[in-house]
């Protein structure tokens, strides 16, 4: 049995990598993707010469970090590696991983969920076409595999990040049509100047965001706001996005970008409590002070506890390093303490720029927004909003609208659907979302070929409880 | 569009529905097929096509079938490495 099993390799987990193996600690850190660096530092193949990568100043410190946890010993890396599920037992928890070869369970004494986020899936119509991506899956092709995986972009949604994936893709030679802010550009003001003291200590960010944009301006791509985009229009693919105002660009490519919200599945999965974000929605774990949850043992960082960006996933992987180094024993509280200080003056620091951030992207008139009846919600099995509010008018329990209508049913076990369910469901009973809980989390995680799972001794385990 | 200055590992074909197709190693299945111009990487119930949405293995838009000697088996394309000769294929799950 290994002491600590980290699911996330990411700034979070890299960090609390770092510390756990410090104070002494067996450490595995499990990754789908093939290389350390989660989605903001995702590397390029190993194979890959990349001349600058990720060169900006905006990613100094995860680089910095990267090249740390990529120098450590004792920390075993797992890349390529889903882990599918997580339980706990008597002595610790048994997770099930799963490669391209083969899934088998591995024991550890602790466990740390680090699995970052995903962006916030907004159904509109035409959000099914081919060429409709998220702006975090166009950025992470940027980055990491080194294409723009389109001829011609427009971007929309709320979060300034937009301003950044816009950049990356004109600096590597791709064309944006536009950047569509769907809000005012008054109410990101209002938003900011509302914490004028956070804009001041978080200057360089506001640098950064001033950077992209002189990019933008100078490739002659538009920047607009208070433009909502109402739908995507094309028959086999994408052709053209048309906006609120009537107006019409055309384009192969629509980059969604209205938020994120935190991968939860696996800390749901093992009885976790849970909480729903109040900006963009999603489930963020609850965790205590050293990030342990109400699971003994299973602990949480970074975007696992709700989105705050890279910055504070460093401070939370750090203090929860710091905090399984000692809750087996291997620090004690006063040295504990001592590590953790400062750590948590910066994440305290942080934490006020993450809500203005969360503030200016605030996503919520979008998500008031009732898209036509035939627009698809659940796209796994291609459910839409009419036949979803046919079953509210009798049932409004989210297990029993799945179970109704297959919505929440495929195989991203309802990752890109729940948050509209739940929104749906909250507009039908007038309560707020995630008030009545949500989907209950399903084993697996991640898909898995059901032949990989025969090999294991007791999966029927798992079979029968789903 | 592949960027510039770069540089790739070596470069192999294989077959997206039947038609050869140009990859390099250490691309993604779904990285080969957006840099060919495919974005339709599976059909829904309707027969409508559908492509790659999160890049991250979270969302499963992006399932392809890959087809062996063994029988087939759908992979999430933006996280299955490309490899010589294989065969993949975007029409209904078989
Ligand atoms: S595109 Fe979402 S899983 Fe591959």
């Amino acid at each position: 049995m290994i002491d600590l099993a980290i699911i996330g390799g990411g700034p979070a987990g890299q960090a609390a990598a770092e510390q756990a193996a410090a104070a002494g600690l067996s450490v595995a850190v499990f990754d789908e993707q093939p290389r350390p660096g989660g989605q903001i530092a995702r590397q390029p193949p190993a194979g890959f010469t990349v001349p600058d990568w990720l060169a900006g100043r905006a990613y100094a410190e995860v680089r910095a970090q990267l090249a740390r946890f990529e120098g450590l010993g004792g920390v075993a890396w797992h890349g390529g590696t889903a882990v599918a599920g997580l339980a706990a037992g008597a002595d610790g928890f048994r997770l099930t991983v799963v490669t391209p070869d083969g899934a088998e369970r591995v024991a550890a004494r602790r466990v740390l969920v680090a699995a970052g986020c995903y962006d916030l899936p907004v159904p509109l119509p035409g959000w099914t076409l081919p060429g409709v991506m998220s702006a975090g899956a166009a950025q992470a092709f940027v980055k990491s595999q080194r294409i723009v995986p389109g001829g011609r972009f427009v971007l929309a949604g709320t979060h300034p990040l937009m301003l950044v994936v816009a950049a990356q893709i004109v600096e590597s030679g791709g064309v944006v049509a536009a950047v569509m802010f769907d809000q005012p550009l008054g109410r990101c003001v209002a938003r900011a100047l509302a914490d004028p003291l956070t804009i001041v200590r978080h200057a360089g960010l506001f640098v950064d965001a001033a950077a992209a944009r002189r990019v933008l301006a100078r490739a002659g791509v538009p920047v607009r706001f208070g433009r909502p985009l109402a739908a995507v229009e094309g028959s086999e693919a994408v052709a053209a996005a048309r906006f609120a105002d009537g107006s019409i660009m055309a384009c192969d490519r629509v980059a969604l970008c209205y938020g994120f919200v935190p991968q939860a599945d696996l800390p749901r999965q093992a009885g976790a409590t849970v909480r729903w974000q109040a900006v963009a929605g999603g489930w963020a774990t609850a965790h205590d002070a050293w990030m342990e949850t109400d699971r003994p043992g299973l602990f949480v960082a970074g975007e696992t506890t709700g989105v705050g960006g890279a910055a504070i996933a460093l401070c939370e992987g750090r203090l929860a390093g710091i905090g399984i180094a000692r809750s087996l024993g291997r620090l004690d509280d006063a040295a504990a303490a001592g590590l953790a200080r400062a750590t948590r003056r910066r994440h305290a620091r942080l934490s006020g720029f993450a809500r203005m951030l969360a503030a200016i992207a605030d996503p919520a008139e979008v998500l008031a927004r009732v898209p036509p009846a035939d627009t698809i919600l659940c796209r796994c099995e291609d459910v839409t909003h009419a036949e979803i509010d046919a079953v509210l008018a009798t049932a409004t329990a989210p297990n029993a609208v799945k179970l109704a209508t297959r919505c929440g049913m495929g195989v991203c076990q309802g990752r890109m659907c729940e948050g509209a369910l739940l929104r749906r469901i909250a507009a039908a009973d007038g309560t707020a979302p995630g008030a009545a809980g949500g989907f209950t989390a399903r084993f697996p995680a991640r898909l898995v070929p059901i032949d990989l799972l025969c090999g294991l001794d007791d999966v029927s385990a798992e079979a029968v409880a789903d | 569009m592949r960027i510039a200055g770069t540089e790739r590992g070596a470069p192999f074909t294989l077959f997206v529905d039947g038609e050869e197709m140009a990859a390099f190693a250490g691309e993604t299945i779904a990285t080969a097929m957006l840099a060919d111009g495919r974005a339709a990487m599976r059909r829904d119930r309707s027969g409508a096509p559908r492509g790659l949405f999160c890049n991250m293995g979270t969302c499963s838009e992006c399932l392809v079938t890959l087809r062996g000697d063994g029988g087939a088996r759908r992979v999430r394309a933006c996280l299955t490495p490309a490899a010589p000769g294989l065969r993949v294929e975007t029409g209904p799950a078989a």
